[in-house]
C-alpha cells in the first residue's frame, strides 16, 4: 500500500529520523533529565518538610503551580482546536503540522495536571475525589473534563496516526526492532482499502467534532475556578471566553514554535515551508488581537465601575513598583509586537514569526500571573501580616524547579515521541539506563544531605527541650515552698424546694480563680455552739461540690427558723485549710400557671419558716424570672412578693421548643435571709420554634442540584458515547483487514 | 468499646433528637436508665427538656465529654441556629480573644482563627477595631466549592472542616472573601501532651500538616453548654454568643434577647452585598467605650505603623 511516489519520497526523508539519534540528541536528553531530576529532588523537599518550602501562603494560596497548570491546559489548545478546525475544513496545508499540534495536546495535558497536584497539600488523600468527589465543586468538573479531554485527545492522536503506523508495519525499523511488533499491533491491520478508508475518515471527522467543544468547555471550566470565586480581578462573567481565547493564542504560538524546532533538527525544510509559518501566523495573529480585545474590556469595565476591590487589584498592575512592567509586557509587547511581526512584510520571516511566537507563549505566562498574583495579594479585608512573605507572593527555588522540570519533561517527551512515531524516529534503549542512574546519583546526595541536616536539628532542639524542662522543674520546685490559702466560698440553694449546699474551693492567684478538684469538704450544721456534721463531699473539675440537705436537717428547726451552716477543708499538701459559713432562713417558693380572660399568667407564691415551722407568708421580697438557654438564664422580668404572693404576665415572645414548651425559673438570689431559692415550672405557652427546614440538594450541599446532574450526565454520555464509537470503529477495521 | 459509644450515640439520639432545648446546671441523683460505669462521669448534672416539656436530669459526662466522630459532626445540634453578636463599640484590641482561642485549639502562635482589623470606611470616618472570627456563612462560599466535603455547613449554621478528609486543594481559602482560613503549611508545632485527645471535626483539634484550618465556632462547648473560650476570655464582654432560635445570646455577664439586641443597637452583617449571609453580626461603633488608640497599646512600632497605614490615619 501507498507505492505512491510522495509517500516513498516521504519514508525516505523521515525514516532516518525514526533510526538515527546523534550526539546532539543524547545531549539533549541528558541535560533534560537533569532538570527533571532537580525537580523531583525539589518534589521531595516539598512532600517531606511540607508546603511551607513553597512561597505560596495564607493569602496566596496558589502561585507558580497553578500558573503552569492554566498555561500547559492553554497550549494544549494547539491540537484540539487547530488540528481538528484545519481538518474539518479541509485546509490543505495542515498535513506537515497537524501531528505536532496533536502531540502538543497530548503531552501537555498529562503534564497540566500533575502541577495541581503540586498544589494538594495532602496527596494521599487523591482518592477522596472519587470516594466523596462533590459535582457542585469546579475542582471536579476540572477533574472529569481533563480525563476526558485527555482521552479524547490521544484517540485522535491515534486515528491520525495509523496510516503512518500501517507503512511503517510494511517498512520495518532497523534498529530497536522492538518497536516493529508494536507499529504491527497499533496499525490495526490497515490495508488502506476503500471500506477502511471511509471508516478511518468518519471517526477522525467524528472525534475532530467532538474535541472542539470539548476542549472549549475544558478550559471554560478552568477559568471557572477562579471565575466562581467572589474575588475581585477573578470574578469575571467573560473569564471563561477570555481564557479559551488567550489559550488558543498560546497553543497556536507553541505550535509555531515547536514547528520552528523540529523543522531545524530534522531538516524539514522541503516540508514545513514559508507559507505554514505565515498561515499559523496570521491565525495567531487573529487570536492575539481577540486576546487584545478580551483584556482592554475586562479591565476597562472593572475601571469604568471602580468597585473598590477591583482597584485594588488594577493598582497593583498599574504601578511600576509592582506588575506594571509585567504587565506592559503580557499585555502589550504581547500582543502588539506579533501583530507588527506578521502584518509588516518586511519583518515576516520564518524566524521572526517564530520570534513572535515565542513572546507570544512567554507573555501569556506571565500573563496567566498576573491573573492569579495580583489577585491573591488583594484580599476583600486589608491584608494585614507583618511576616512579608504573608504579604508579597514570591516564588521559591521549589517552583522553579518544578517549572523547569515540566517545560523539560514537555520536550523530553516531545523529542521522544518523535522518535517513535511515524514522521520521526526513536531512542536506543541501552541509554536509558545510564540516564536514570544519574538521576540516582544526584537524587541520593542530596537525600544524604537533607538526613544529615535533619540529624543535626534534631540535636539542637532535642538540648532545647532539656534545658527547658530543666529550667521549668526548678521553677516548682521553688514554688513547693510557699504554702498557699485556698478561698472557699459557701451558698445556699433552694431548688424546687430540695435544699442543698455548695462550697467552691480555689486558689487565688493574681485576681484570677483557679479550680481545686478532688478535695474532701466537711459540711456542718450550726446547732447553739455546738457544730453538727451534715456530711462530706469531693470537689469536682470546677473545685464545686454541692451537698443535698437531709430533710430532717431542716425539720429540726432553728433559732426563729434561722439555720447557719458551715463548711471547712482541713488543708492537703501544701494548701492550707479553709472555712467558711452561711446562715439562712428556709424559704418555700412556688410557681404556678393559669389564665385569666385569655391571659397567660405566672403565679408566685413564697412562704417563709416561722417559729415552731409554722410557715408565714413573705412581704417584700424581689424575685427574678428567668428562662433557661444553652448558655445561660435570660431575664424575662422581675417581680416583687406581696403578702406571699405574686403574679406576673408570661412571656409569650420567648421560643419555646418545637411544642412551645418553655421552662420558667423563679430565684431569688443571695438574699441575705433566705439565700438562694429557685422554683421552675414548664408549660407549652413559648413560641413553638418553626420545623426545621431541610435541604437536601444545593450548592453547598452533599448532593448537587438536579440540573447540575442531568447536565453532567448529558454532556458525558454524549462525549463518552462518540469515544466508545470511535473504538469499535478500529475494531472494525482491524476485522476488516483479515479478508 | 463499639457497644460503648454506640450507646452514647443512641442516647444522644434519644436526648438530643427529642429536642432537649434547656440545660439547667444543678444537682440531683444520676438517672440509672443511663448509667454505664465505664463512661466518664463528672459529677455535673444537665437537665434536658423533653418536646412533652418533661425536664430529666442527666450527668454531663454521657452526653459531652467524648469529641464527636467525623460523621456524628457533620449532624448539626438538633433545633439550634447558632450566631454571635460583636459589640464593635467595646472592642479595644485586647486579643485576649485570640490568646484564649489559640490555647483552646493548640495552635501555633502564627496562626489565627480571629484576625483584628483597623478599618476605616473612608478618610472622613473614624477608624474602629474590628475582631473578625470565622462568619459562618449561610450561604457559605468556601462549602460550595470543596471537591470532597471536607467543609460543610450543619444544621445549626456552623461551618466546619473534616481534616481527615481535606485534600488540602486551598480552592476554599481562594473562594472566602473574608480571609477567614489558614493552612497547616508545615508540621503543626504543638505540645506532646495535647496529641493524647482524639481527632475531632468539632475540637479542630489537633491540627493536620497539609489541611486547611479556621474558627470552628466551638461546638464542643455548645454541646457542654459552654461558651466559646473567646467570649469568656474578653475582658470587655464584646463577644455575645447564642442560639437564634432560643432568641438569646450572652457575653458572659448579660444575657439578653438576641432579637432586641441587634435591634436597638442597629446590628449589621459584614459585606452582607455579597450574599454570603453571615452567622455574625456586627453593633457598630457608636458611643465607644475607648478610643481607637487605646487598641495600639501592647503592639509593636512597625504593627502600629502597619495599622495607621491600613486605616489611612496620617499624624
Amino acid at each position: 500500500m501507498y507505492e505512491d511516489e510522495k509517500t516513498q519520497q516521504n519514508l525516505y526523508a523521515f525514516k532516518p529520523q525514526l533510526e538515527k539519534m546523534d550526539k546532539k540528541g543524547i545531549a539533549l536528553i541528558v541535560f533534560l533529565l537533569m532538570v527533571i531530576g532537580f525537580g523531583m529532588f525539589a518534589l521531595y523537599t516539598q512532600i517531606v518538610e511540607g508546603h511551607i518550602v513553597t512561597g505560596m501562603r495564607d493569602n496566596v494560596v496558589w502561585g507558580l503551580y497553578i500558573v503552569n497548570f492554566i498555561f500547559f491546559i492553554g497550549i494544549s489548545y494547539a491540537g484540539a482546536l487547530i488540528s481538528g478546525i484545519l481538518h474539518l475544513l479541509r485546509v490543505p496545508w495542515r498535513t506537515p503540522i497537524i501531528r505536532m499540534a496533536e502531540m502538543i495536546t497530548v503531552i501537555s495535558t498529562m503534564i497540566g495536571p500533575t502541577y495541581i497536584l503540586l498544589c494538594i497539600g495532602r496527596l494521599d488523600r487523591l482518592p477522596n475525589l472519587l470516594l466523596f468527589g462533590r459535582i457542585q465543586s469546579p475542582i471536579i468538573w476540572d477533574v472529569i473534563a481533563i480525563t476526558t479531554y485527555l482521552s479524547g485527545s490521544i484517540i485522535f492522536l491515534y486515528l491520525a496516526m495509523i496510516r503512518d503506523l500501517a507503512i511503517l508495519r510494511d517498512n520495518p525499523v532497523k534498529n530497536a526492532r522492538w518497536r516493529n511488533p508494536i507499529y504491527r499491533f497499533l496499525s490495526v491491520r490497515y490495508k488502506d482499502t476503500t471500506k477502511q478508508k471511509e471508516l478511518l475518515n468518519v471517526s477522525t471527522d467524528l472525534l475532530s467534532i467532538v474535541i472542539i467543544p470539548l476542549a472549549i468547555l475544558v478550559h471554560s471550566v478552568l477559568a471557572w475556578i477562579f471565575g466562581m470565586t467572589l474575588r475581585p480581578g477573578w470574578h469575571s462573567t467573560i473569564f471563561a471566553p477570555y481564557f479559551v481565547i488567550a489559550a488558543v493564542y498560546s497553543g497556536t504560538g507553541v505550535l509555531i514554535v515547536v514547528m520552528w524546532v523540529f523543522r531545524k533538527i530534522y531538516h524539514l525544510e522541503s516540508q514545513i515551508t514559508k507559507i505554514h509559518f505565515n498561515y499559523l501566523g496570521i491565525i495567531m495573529i487573529i487570536l492575539g488581537a481577540m486576546y487584545g480585545y478580551f483584556t482592554f474590556s475586562e479591565y476597562l469595565t472593572s475601571w469604568y465601575g471602580s468597585i473598590k476591590w477591583d482597584m485594588e487589584v488594577l493598582y497593583r498592575l498599574f504601578n511600576p513598583s509592582q506588575y506594571w512592567h509585567l504587565f506592559v509586557f503580557a499585555v502589550f509587547i504581547g500582543v502588539l509586537l506579533p501583530i507588527i511581526i506578521v502584518t509588516v512584510p518586511k519583518f515576516r520571516n520564518i524566524n521572526s514569526i517564530a520570534f513572535a511566537a515565542s513572546i507570544a507563549v512567554l507573555a501569556l505566562w506571565v500573563k496567566r500571573y498576573l491573573i492569579i498574583i495580583p489577585t491573591l495579594e488583594s484580599p476583600l479585608l486589608p491584608l494585614h501580616d507583618l511576616r512579608p512573605e504573608y504579604v508579597h507572593y514570591s516564588p521559591t527555588w521549589v517552583e522553579w524547579a518544578l517549572t523547569f522540570a515540566g517545560i523539560a519533561l514537555f520536550i523530553l517527551l516531545f523529542y521522544l515521541f518523535s522518535k517513535f512515531i511515524p514522521i520521526i524516529p526513536v531512542v536506543r534503549s541501552g541509554e536509558e539506563k545510564d540516564y536514570s542512574r544519574l538521576r540516582k546519583i544526584v537524587f541520593e546526595k542530596q537525600m544524604k544531605k537533607v538526613i544529615k541536616q535533619n540529624k543535626k536539628n534534631a540535636i539542637a532542639s532535642t538540648g532545647v527541650i532539656i534545658l527547658f524542662l530543666l529550667m521549668s522543674s526548678s521553677v516548682a520546685m521553688a514554688q513547693d515552698e510557699n504554702k498557699i490559702q485556698p478561698v472557699l466560698k459557701l451558698e445556699y440553694f433552694n431548688v424546687d424546694s430540695v435544699t442543698k449546699l455548695n462550697a467552691t474551693l480555689r486558689t487565688k492567684k493574681d485576681g484570677r480563680f483557679s479550680p481545686m478538684p478532688g478535695m474532701e469538704i466537711d459540711f456542718t450544721l450550726l446547732h447553739g455552739n455546738s457544730p453538727k456534721s451534715i456530711g462530706k463531699a469531693i470537689t469536682n473539675a470546677k473545685g464545686i461540690v454541692s451537698l443535698p440537705v437531709p430533710a430532717d436537717v431542716l425539720s429540726g428547726g432553728g433559732e426563729k427558723g434561722v439555720f447557719t451552716f458551715g463548711a471547712s477543708f482541713a488543708g492537703k499538701d501544701n494548701f492550707e485549710k479553709a472555712s467558711a459559713g452561711t446562715s439562712m432562713k428556709p424559704l418555700h417558693l412556688e410557681m404556678s400557671f393559669f389564665q385569666k380572660e385569655g391571659e397567660k399568667m405566672v403565679s408566685l407564691k413564697a412562704l417563709e419558716a416561722g417559729i415552731n415551722n409554722q410557715w408565714t407568708p413573705v412581704d417584700n421580697l424581689d424575685v427574678m424570672l428567668y428562662v433557661p438557654r444553652t448558655f445561660s438564664l435570660l431575664k424575662v422580668g422581675k417581680v416583687t412578693i406581696a403578702n406571699g404572693s405574686a403574679t406576673l404576665e408570661f412571656p409569650t415572645t420567648v421560643p419555646g421548643n418545637q411544642l412551645g414548651y418553655l421552662t420558667l425559673l423563679a430565684k431569688v438570689e443571695d438574699n441575705e435571709v433566705y439565700g438562694n431559692v429557685e422554683a421552675s415550672g414548664t408549660i407549652n405557652w413559648g413560641k413553638p420554634l418553626p420545623p426545621e427546614k431541610i435541604i437536601i440538594r444545593g450548592l453547598g450541599d452533599t448532593n448537587a442540584p438536579l440540573w447540575m446532574v442531568y447536565t453532567l450526565i448529558v454532556l458525558l454520555s454524549l462525549v463518552w458515547f462518540h469515544y466508545m464509537y470511535v473504538i469499535f470503529t478500529v475494531f472494525r477495521i482491524r476485522h476488516l483487514g483479515k479478508s | 468499646m463499639k457497644q460503648k459509644s454506640s450507646n452514647r450515640r443512641n442516647f444522644l439520639k434519644l436526648g438530643f433528637a427529642a429536642g432537649a432545648t434547656a440545660l439547667i446546671a444543678s444537682g440531683g441523683s444520676v438517672l440509672s436508665a443511663f448509667s454505664d460505669p465505664e463512661d466518664k462521669e463528672t459529677g455535673e448534672k444537665m437537665k434536658l427538656l423533653t418536646p412533652e416539656g418533661k425536664l430529666v436530669e442527666v450527668d454531663k459526662g454521657h452526653i459531652c465529654c467524648q469529641p464527636a466522630g467525623n460523621l456524628e459532626a457533620r449532624q448539626g445540634l438538633p433545633n439550634k441556629k447558632m450566631v454571635m453578636v460583636i459589640d464593635l463599640a467595646k472592642c479595644r484590641n485586647a486579643r485576649k480573644c485570640l490568646e484564649g482561642c489559640q490555647s483552646m485549639h493548640n495552635l501555633p502562635p502564627h496562626m489565627e482563627w480571629i484576625k483584628f482589623y483597623l478599618l476605616r470606611d473612608s478618610p472622613d470616618l473614624s477608624p474602629y477595631w474590628f475582631p473578625k472570627p470565622c462568619l459562618h456563612c449561610n450561604n457559605p462560599p468556601c462549602v460550595k466549592v470543596c471537591p470532597v466535603g471536607a467543609t460543610f455547613k450543619r444544621t445549626d449554621g456552623i461551618v466546619l472542616i473534616d481534616n481527615d478528609r481535606c485534600i488540602g486543594c486551598k480552592f476554599c481559602m481562594a473562594a472566602c472573601p473574608y480571609s477567614s482560613r489558614v493552612f497547616n503549611w508545615e508540621e503543626p508545632k504543638i505540645a506532646k501532651s495535647n496529641h493524647q485527645a482524639p481527632y475531632s471535626p468539632e475540637t479542630s483539634s489537633p491540627p493536620k500538616v497539609g489541611t486547611v484550618s479556621k474558627c470552628d465556632f466551638c461546638p464542643d462547648m455548645v454541646r457542654k453548654g459552654e461558651l466559646p473560650t473567646c467570649v469568656t476570655s474578653c475582658p470587655n464582654g464584646v463577644y455575645y454568643y447564642g442560639d437564634k432560635n432560643e432568641d438569646a445570646v450572652t457575653n458572659g455577664t448579660d444575657t439578653v434577647r438576641f432579637s432586641e439586641l441587634i435591634e436597638s443597637r442597629a446590628a449589621y452583617r459584614f459585606m452582607e452585598e455579597l450574599g454570603t449571609e453571615p452567622s455574625v453580626y456586627y453593633l457598630p461603633a457608636v458611643d465607644r467605650a475607648f478610643d481607637y488608640k487605646v487598641g495600639f497599646e501592647g503592639l509593636s512600632e512597625e504593627e502600629i505603623s502597619l495599622y495607621k497605614t491600613e486605616a489611612k490615619i496620617t499624624e
